[in-house]
């Protein structure tokens, strides 16, 4: 039986995604970058459309509405499987609609004649079958996956317009977009980089060198200096793990203390982010919000009896309120935190946020 | 044997290729083939003991599947059936687990050798595999461990066996078990084990000198590591506990290897991570820390919200201060979950309550006004209003009435009733079980069929329960640290262990324990090794005597013998000494007459005179043997007047100088009873006399000396000197 054989390859993929999210998850240092997990959830979810065995858009709906939810439980800090999963409910939803010949605007449309007239216009409308639909979702989802593989070079391209000459800029910790962003700023224009080396993982490091051997200046700082540096700072361009729907980042640890100097010394704060890292999701949402790990880098395990006597804490974000934030740059330009619930309304629907 | 030789000269020629893809094998030993948990684990087997609300062996399955294990063997022999039910039930066995679990079970293992002899009888692992126990909780990522594992076999033709992982934790952590205390003596560079002892407590350690002879320069002897029971074997590591069938447990194997290195050529290695949390729950002390340092999130990622076995309604929130619930938790007004506290689902807690550094299991009530500080309570628990429990664990089922108090180091095991108005002392195991059944329990123990039996008799032998120690509405009874005055060392030292092992914080008592531990370990040996030494000095000298045999060959055999049992010089002819003077006793009894004492004495010191002047040569010698003589005659005080005769005569003989005799004379006095040797008449006289000859006036020994104490002879003596 082809036909089982296929589904104990799906289910046993998607174990292995999830053993992997347990495992793993971004935040802590040699991991995935969230890109890749954007991307790797993408194929897995192509791979579900692709295999799993479904008749209408109701029933894929269901079967990846699921998935989602055990993706997302996995790893509940891991923002980028949640929102891949959304984008490619929209995807369904469009591809459904469009196969039914009612544009998607119209379905998109929320206004308030539609909420009153509307009312059981959502799942059972989507148990229409259409031949062709499977072939069109992959063939968006393929589109999808074409833009997520171009985020970081439309976000570096832009870098020009935001980097001029002999600037100083700061940044905390390592983003593989910011790096690519001053990288690509770097062909036509010197300027100076401090980074602050964001202890205890210090991927600052990894991030100085990186840029040291493109041949930009670049200084790498203590945590405790940022606001003593920060006078001297042009602009400061930061990477973020997650852009919540409020418009303020979940971004590694220290952020926000280089966010509040920034904003003392009037200093503009950018933020480089791809499209999926918007998630719908907000910051009052404790459970999910933390992600603490071993204290390990803290104070090592080998320092022996004091450990007994005292709790050590290791946390990988931050929040950062969006009155801080200056600017956004994705991969479809720049926009101010206030923009932001606009995107998400543009990116996923309203009845997926909360899969 | 033959039919294995060639199953692997088959298998060596397609290994070449097939290195790679092998898969990554593992052996979980689901049973500690000790009973360090014993009342607890008589209900439930320790693997399956729950840790932070997860079995103990799923932690074990997880850390092996996440380094990549794709083959695991799990032998279990106490409770079989229950391991095999909870795995067959867990992720483990899903089709979709990337981890193929076979479950092995047999009731006639009773050590880890005999799990791996049946290893290697089954020929079930092909390549190199890991090897832990059921109850290691790790995060270690021992891939790279693997590699040097696999790049040393490549290079040095398969010379290395094992490899073991150890953690780097300073001594005095209190993860550190103090039972698997190592040290470890290894090269730098290779990273081969040399030497590898456990301290036990011991304060001297001896590193044998050739260890430090083989050609690398650089050493390392560290005391700071800490065993993850975490080993990487190669296949031949089976095969050579077939062929060693006194090998029991890993230490035997690693000593084994270590001492036939030169004969077999094999090595043992050692890897040592920094990163990573990895130690093995052999005693409730271990549980304890191994439990709050998971709550403390050291194991991240197997943090108790991550719920990494996949089981339904298992999830749980984290907070802040490391507070963990699970679903439909409610917790009464004004109640304080303090720092470190996971708690279960469906679990309501009181109001007023305190709860700090504790775990609580699924479907517990505890009443108001609570305290609980490093409790370990399980499932089904109730708890009822007012009660005290501090460092502790109580099981499934067990019921704590109201204003209880539990003090430190409490187990509460399987179904007991506590209370009311109770305070357990320090240390105190209820169980349900009868202390003394367990003895008659103790033949079919392994036997699983048997233990229907074992509960009917439970009923027919139902005494009642003492109402003074488990309070008027209590069931279960006590099981004293004290009531193991029975023959079996063995279960003796499990019972204390139990109950004296889990004193992380008190430092008195880990003091004490230390203490006991010194006192039993490191002084009794050597005590043995002198007695030991001092029969055969014994023996060498009635040799001696019978067979006539010359004085210098006894010196030699002395020597010989001063080696063997790593004597010192002073400690040689302190029992010389003292072995000579006791002779007479020893051969004719201790009812003899002074004079048949001397008598028979005296020529004997003559023949051993060679023997004497062999090992006093200094004049500090001199004083030790003198102190010894004066050890054996405050002894054996009935004869304190042949002191007189030996001495004189030993001086005749030249084994003592004078000039000693009179130095212990005029100092040595240290308290009553030798103070009153020396005033006796006979000494006294003597070395007048000697002291007298000493300034050649021999003469005039018949008079009378009543007055001239040790005033006079000390002013002689200083004029003299």
């Amino acid at each position: 039986m082809p036909g089982a054989d296929k589904e104990t390859d799906l289910t046993e993929r998607i174990e292995a995604f999830l053993a992997d999210l347990k495992r793993g998850g971004s935040g802590t240092g040699p991991l995935r970058g969230s890109g890749e997990m954007a991307r790797e959830t993408t194929y897995l979810l192509r791979r579900i459309t692709a295999q799993a065995r479904w008749s209408s858009a109701g029933d894929l709906m269901e079967i990846i509405r699921n998935e989602g939810r055990r993706m997302t439980a996995a790893q509940p800090s891991e923002t980028t499987v949640g929102n891949m999963v959304r984008r490619v409910l929209k995807i369904i939803r469009e591809e459904y609609a469009r196969s039914r010949g009612s544009s998607e605007e119209t379905e998109q449309q929320e206004s308030l004649h539609k909420l009153l007239t509307a009312g059981e216009l959502s799942e059972e409308n989507f148990r229409q079958h259409f031949v062709h639909l499977k072939a069109n979702v992959i063939e968006a989802i393929n589109e999808l996956l074409t833009e997520l593989d171009g985020t970081t070079d439309n976000i570096a391209m832009q870098a020009l317009e935001h980097i001029h000459s002999n600037e100083v800029i700061m940044t905390v910790g390592r983003s593989r977009t910011v790096e690519a962003f001053l990288k690509d700023a770097a062909r036509k224009r010197k300027f100076h980089v401090i980074v602050a080396e964001c202890a205890p993982f210090c991927q600052g490091h990894e991030m100085a060198t990186g840029l040291s051997k493109v041949g930009i200046e670049t200084t790498v700082i203590a945590d405790a200096a940022i606001f003593a540096v920060m006078s001297r700072v042009n602009k400061v361009i930061i990477g973020t793990q997650t852009v919540l729907a409020n418009g303020g980042l979940r971004a590694v640890n220290g952020t926000h203390s280089v966010a509040l100097a920034a904003r003392h010394h009037s200093t503009p704060l950018i933020i480089c982010a791809p499209m999926f890292k918007l998630s719908p999701q907000f910051p009052n949402e404790e459970d999910t919000f933390h992600k603490f790990v071993s204290p390990h880098e803290v104070l090592p395990f080998t320092a022996g009896e004091i450990l007994s006597k005292v709790n050590v804490h290791c946390p990988v974000f931050d929040y950062v309120p969006p009155e801080l934030i200056t600017l956004f740059i994705s991969n479809i330009g720049g926009n101010a935190p206030s923009y932001i619930y606009r995107l998400m309304s543009e990116l996923y629907h309203p009845e997926d946020h909360k899969l | 044997m033959s039919s294995r030789g060639g199953k692997q000269k088959k298998g060596n020629v397609t290994s070449e290729q097939e290195e790679e893809e092998q898969p990554l094998q593992a052996v979980l030993v689901a049973d500690s083939f000790n009973r360090r948990f014993f009342p607890i684990s008589k209900d439930q087997p320790r693997a399956l003991l729950p840790l932070g609300n997860v079995a103990m062996i799923d932690y074990t399955l997880e850390f092996l599947t996440s380094t990549g294990v794709q083959e695991t063997f799990v032998f279990c022999c106490w409770m079989s059936n229950k391991i095999k039910d909870h795995l067959l039930k867990s992720k483990w066995c899903r089709p979709t687990s990337p981890n193929v679990v076979h479950i092995i079970t047999s009731d006639l293992y009773r050590s880890l050798g005999d799990v791996l002899r049946d290893v290697d009888a089954k020929n079930l692992v092909r390549n190199d595999f890991i090897l832990v126990y059921g109850d290691v909780v790790s995060n270690i990522d021992v891939s790279q461990a693997l590699q040097e594992h696999r790049h040393r076999r490549k290079v040095d033709k398969n010379i290395s066996v094992m490899t073991m992982v150890f953690k780097e934790s300073s001594p005095g952590h209190k993860t550190r078990c103090e039972e698997d205390d190592v040290i470890v003596a290894m090269d730098s560079k290779s990273k081969r084990v040399l030497h590898y002892q456990k301290t036990q407590g011991l304060k001297k350690l001896q590193f044998p000198m050739n260890i430090f002879q083989h050609g690398s320069d650089e050493f390392e002897i560290r005391h700071d590591l800490l065993d993850c029971h975490i080993s990487i074997c190669s296949p031949q590591v089976a095969e050579l506990f077939t062929d060693n069938f006194d090998y029991q447990t890993r230490n035997d194997f690693v000593r084994g290897i270590l001492v036939n290195e030169e004969i077999l050529g094999n090595q043992i290695h050692l890897y040592v991570t920094q990163d990573g949390y990895g130690a093995r729950v052999s005693n409730l002390q271990m549980y304890d820390s191994v439990s709050l340092d998971m709550v403390r999130r050291w194991v991240y990622p197997l943090t108790p919200e991550a719920n990494f076995t996949d089981q339904q309604g298992q999830g749980c929130t984290h907070s802040r201060h490391n507070v963990y619930r699970g679903a439909e938790v409610s917790l009464g007004h004004g109640s304080q979950m303090e720092e470190n506290v996971l708690i279960g689902r469906d679990t309501s807690i009181g109001a007023n309550c305190h709860i700090s550094n504790s775990v609580i299991g699924n479907n517990c009530t505890i009443g108001d006004n609570v305290v609980l500080d490093r409790a370990h309570m399980w499932n089904n628990v109730h708890v009822s209003s007012n009660v005290e429990i501090h460092q502790s664990v109580v099981c499934d089922g067990a019921v704590v009435k109201e204003a209880v108090r539990l003090n430190k180091q409490c187990v509460l095991a399987y179904n007991v009733v506590i209370g009311p108005n109770l305070s357990l002392p320090e240390g105190t195991v209820v169980s349900m079980h009868h202390p003394e059944e367990e003895e008659e329990d103790d033949d079919d123990e392994f036997l699983s069929d048997d233990q229907e039996v074992g509960h009917s008799k439970d009923k027919t032998r139902q005494k009642a329960f003492n109402p003074a120690e488990v309070g008027p509405e209590g069931k279960g009874y006590i099981w004293k640290a004290s009531m193991n005055d029975t023959e079996d060392e063995e279960l003796a030292q499990c019972l204390w262990g139990l109950v004296l092992n889990p004193d992380p914080e008190s430092d008195s008592e880990s003091e004490a324990s230390e203490e006991s531990q010194d006192r039993s370990r490191s002084v009794s040996p050597e005590i043995d090794d002198v007695n030991a030494f001092q029969l055969e000095v014994l023996g060498t000298l009635q040799r001696g005597l019978e067979e006539n045999i010359v004085c210098d060959n006894l010196v030699l055999e002395i020597n010989s013998l001063k080696y063997a049992y790593n004597i010192t010089l002073k400690e040689v002819m302190q029992i010389l000494t003292r072995v000579v003077l006791e002779y007479p006793f020893q051969q004719q009894g201790t009812q003899l007459t002074t004079l048949q004492y001397t008598g028979s004495l005296l020529p004997l010191l003559k023949t051993w005179s060679p023997v004497f002047k062999n090992y006093i040569k200094r004049a500090q010698d001199h004083l030790d043997c003198l102190s010894a003589v004066e050890e054996l005659f405050l002894e054996q005080d009935t004869h304190q007047t042949a002191m007189v005769k030996v001495l004189m005569k030993m001086y005749q003989l030249e084994i003592l100088e004078e000039e000693a005799i009179l130095k212990w004379f005029s100092t040595g006095a240290t308290n009553d009873k030798s103070r009153q040797l020396r005033k006796n008449q006979g000494v006294r006289r003597r070395v007048r006399r000697m002291s007298l000859r000493r300034k050649e006036s021999a003469e005039d020994e018949s008079s009378e000396e009543g007055e001239c104490g040790r005033r006079g002879i000390k002013t002689e003596d200083l004029r003299t000197v």
